[in-house]
């Protein structure tokens, strides 16, 4: 499994490890989750991203089986397991609370999908041992979970959840409850051993820069359907609409957004505050089209950007390494967020006064705006 | 000491303790011409453990009393587990509908019980219905197994409610993550559920022990001569005999054994992964 030191990144793409056909998932007249596709490549790290109420929860539900799709298919390693009961499905679930068994010991809770399937004493020892080893916790094997920390109790999971050595592990939002240094910390040890050990990790979560620094690819779901599938760069950089553009940091959006050129894979476009060109083609389907662009996107004056703007400074806010300067134009509502790298040796533009903000063609994207 | 806990000792001391204090202190004294003579002395505590009678009837009592507990154990779990898997508004209306039979006046219950019990009665028109007996038994009444019937029965709703809000409080993602990691139904039963519902079949075995083993109502309207109990025992010396020191160290002798259960149950019924 050489391929894992690449990224992730399974080698046949024409495979995918889990394959999620037009699944479907209706309470009532409410639809959960509206027909959609899904795979997942073995070994990848993928993360399904969206705000509560997106359905990302659900998928993973029915995925794992506690809940039952209304329509759809599930195969897993080519095999149809959309009606497979819950504990014959080949995977694990590290669970939002934990769903530690309080009344066994941290070893106890380990162990158990080996003891249930009647596992010999040595070899389930031994397994326990090297799980235990691989989370850190072997010292408070006789611990219960009620003596242990949220971060232990978040190890003990995932232990357990390995213990049977699945080719795939679903984590259901599981460091939704911990304090926020303890989750960075969690993160660059929950991508770890998915790096070590090669498991597929299906991860949840709503928290955006976690999806960005854990994820081989996201899938960012909202309102029940997949807004976008890619890598983080791709989110980032490419965004195909204005949802995934302001979900993934605070993005400018200009709009609306009108094309009036395409030519050698540069599009014009024609806005409120100015006519722009933006590296790569026309987005298909364009309907009510915006211009997103990152603060960090915009820079004053230098190297003659091909776009610019001439916009009124509001504000000025020095954070340290960073100088967020806030704008607006003059002519239209719109206002703007410029982040630059903060110079010593510049004096911060006063209040009112007017700046030509410029911003390259290839760090802005043409997304498509609300479509419902 | 704060002043709200002041008030509550308070109100425990003058409404609780003192008046039991009260009366256990008769235990202590005397009976000389039918008065009582207050001048403390043990004799009451070894007439009662000298007397193979009143011995006979103590022991006799506690293994009815535990007889009952497993009975109900049983019939308890089963009865709780059962309202447990319905769905939610079922549940709830099985819960109250076990729970009204709370607010009835025990006597009334008990007698309803001897309405089922007797010659004429439900049980034995099922049976005979059922073909199970040619005619009436009238060994279901007036006799020891009546008052375990009768007991078991009456105490049920002390065994269900507390096995029950044990059920209630495993969360559902741990039933989930059993079957998860590969557990059937039996196994997540017995390997999840049972023990984590255990604890409230220790605290309602607690309850049904100790009221069944004090009761004096029941073991006097069905139990015949054969069901003559520790309770009625008690009884007799407050209400026949007029030996209210001697049935109070008789009390005292029961409630050392209760405290003694509860103790224990408090043990069990809290495990060290609970604390």
């Amino acid at each position: 499994m050489a391929n894992h030191e690449t990224g992730g990144l399974a080698p046949n793409q024409d495979l995918p490890l889990l394959r999620i056909r037009g699944l479907g998932v209706r309470f009532g007249t409410f639809n959960a989750i509206n027909p959609l596709d899904l795979d997942v490549r073995d070994g990848e790290f993928l993360t399904i991203l969206g705000p509560s109420g997106s359905g990302k929860t659900t998928l993973l539900r029915a995925i794992a089986g506690f809940q039952t799709p209304s329509e759809g298919g599930i195969e897993f390693d080519g095999r149809d397991i959309a009606e497979m009961p819950i504990n014959r499905r080949p995977f694990n679930t590290v669970f939002q609370d934990y769903a530690l068994f309080p009344h066994m010991t941290v070893r106890e809770n380990v162990s158990f999908g080996l003891r249930v399937r009647g596992t010999g004493r040595k070899r389930l020892n031994d397994r326990v041992d090297s799980a235990l080893g691989i989370v850190g916790l072997e010292e408070l094997g006789a611990r219960y979970p009620s003596q242990l920390s949220g971060g232990q109790q978040q190890r003990t999971a995932l232990a357990r959840a390995m213990i049977c050595e699945p080719r795939m592990i679903l984590l259901d939002e599981p460091l939704a409850a911990l304090d926020a240094a303890l989750r960075r910390q969690m993160q660059n040890f929950l991508k770890s051993v998915q790096r070590q050990s090669g498991i597929t990790f299906l991860f949840v979560t709503h928290d955006q820069s976690e999806a960005t620094t854990m994820s081989d690819r996201i899938c960012v779901m909202r309102s029940g359907s997949i807004e976008q599938i890619g890598t983080p760069r791709d989110l980032y950089y490419r965004p195909k609409s204005k949802f995934v553009a302001s979900f993934f940091g605070a993005s400018n959006i200009i709009e609306p957004c009108e094309i009036i050129d395409v030519r050698n894979d540069v599009t014009s476009v024609r806005t409120p505050v100015g006519t722009f060109a933006v590296a790569g083609p026309a987005p298909e389907g364009g309907s009510g089209l915006a211009l997103a662009v990152r603060p960090e996107a915009f820079g004053i004056g230098n190297g003659k950007p091909a776009n610019q703007i001439e916009l009124t400074v509001v504000s000025v806010s020095f954070i340290g390494s960073e100088t967020i300067t806030e704008l607006k134009h003059r002519n239209t509502s719109l206002e703007f967020k410029m982040k630059a790298r903060s110079d010593p040796a510049a004096i911060p533009p006063a209040p009112g006064s007017v700046l030509t903000v410029g911003f390259d063609p290839a760090e802005c994207a043409l997304v498509s705006g609300d479509t419902g | 000491m704060r002043a709200e806990d002041c008030v509550l000792w308070g109100f425990a001391a003058l409404f609780i303790l003192i008046p039991l204090a009260s009366f256990l202190v008769y235990g202590f004294f005397f009976v000389v011409d039918n008065s009582v003579v207050y001048r403390p002395t043990l004799a009451n505590f070894a007439e009662i453990l000298s007397n193979d009678s009143y011995r006979t009837t103590f022991f006799k009592t506690l293994r009815m009393a535990l007889e009952v507990s497993a009975i109900n154990l049983v019939l308890g779990y089963a009865t709780a587990y059962f309202i447990w898997l319905r769905p939610p508004a079922w549940r709830n209306f099985l819960v109250i509908a076990l729970a009204v039979p709370l607010l009835m006046s025990y006597i009334i219950k008990i007698y309803a019980m001897r309405g089922v019990l007797g010659t004429n009665g439900l049980l034995n028109s099922v049976l005979l219905a059922l073909g199970i007996v040619d005619e009436p038994v009238s060994a279901l009444l007036f006799n020891l197994t009546a008052v375990r019937i009768t007991l078991s029965v009456v105490l049920l709703p002390f065994m269900v409610l507390p096995i029950y809000i044990s059920l209630e409080r495993i969360p559902n993602s741990v039933l989930n993550a059993a079957a998860d990691l590969g557990a059937g139904e039996l196994q997540t039963f017995a390997r999840v559920i049972l023990p984590l519902s255990l604890p409230g079949g220790i605290v309602g075995a607690m309850f049904t022990f100790v009221l069944a083993s004090g009761d004096f109502l029941a073991p006097e309207l069905v139990g015949g001569i054969e069901g003559f109990t520790y309770g009625r025992l008690i009884f007799s010396q407050f209400g026949l005999a007029f030996n209210w020191p001697l049935g109070a160290a008789l009390s005292i002798l029961l409630m050392i054994v209760a405290l003694a259960v509860i103790y224990m149950a408090r043990r069990l019924g809290n495990p060290r992964w609970q604390r």
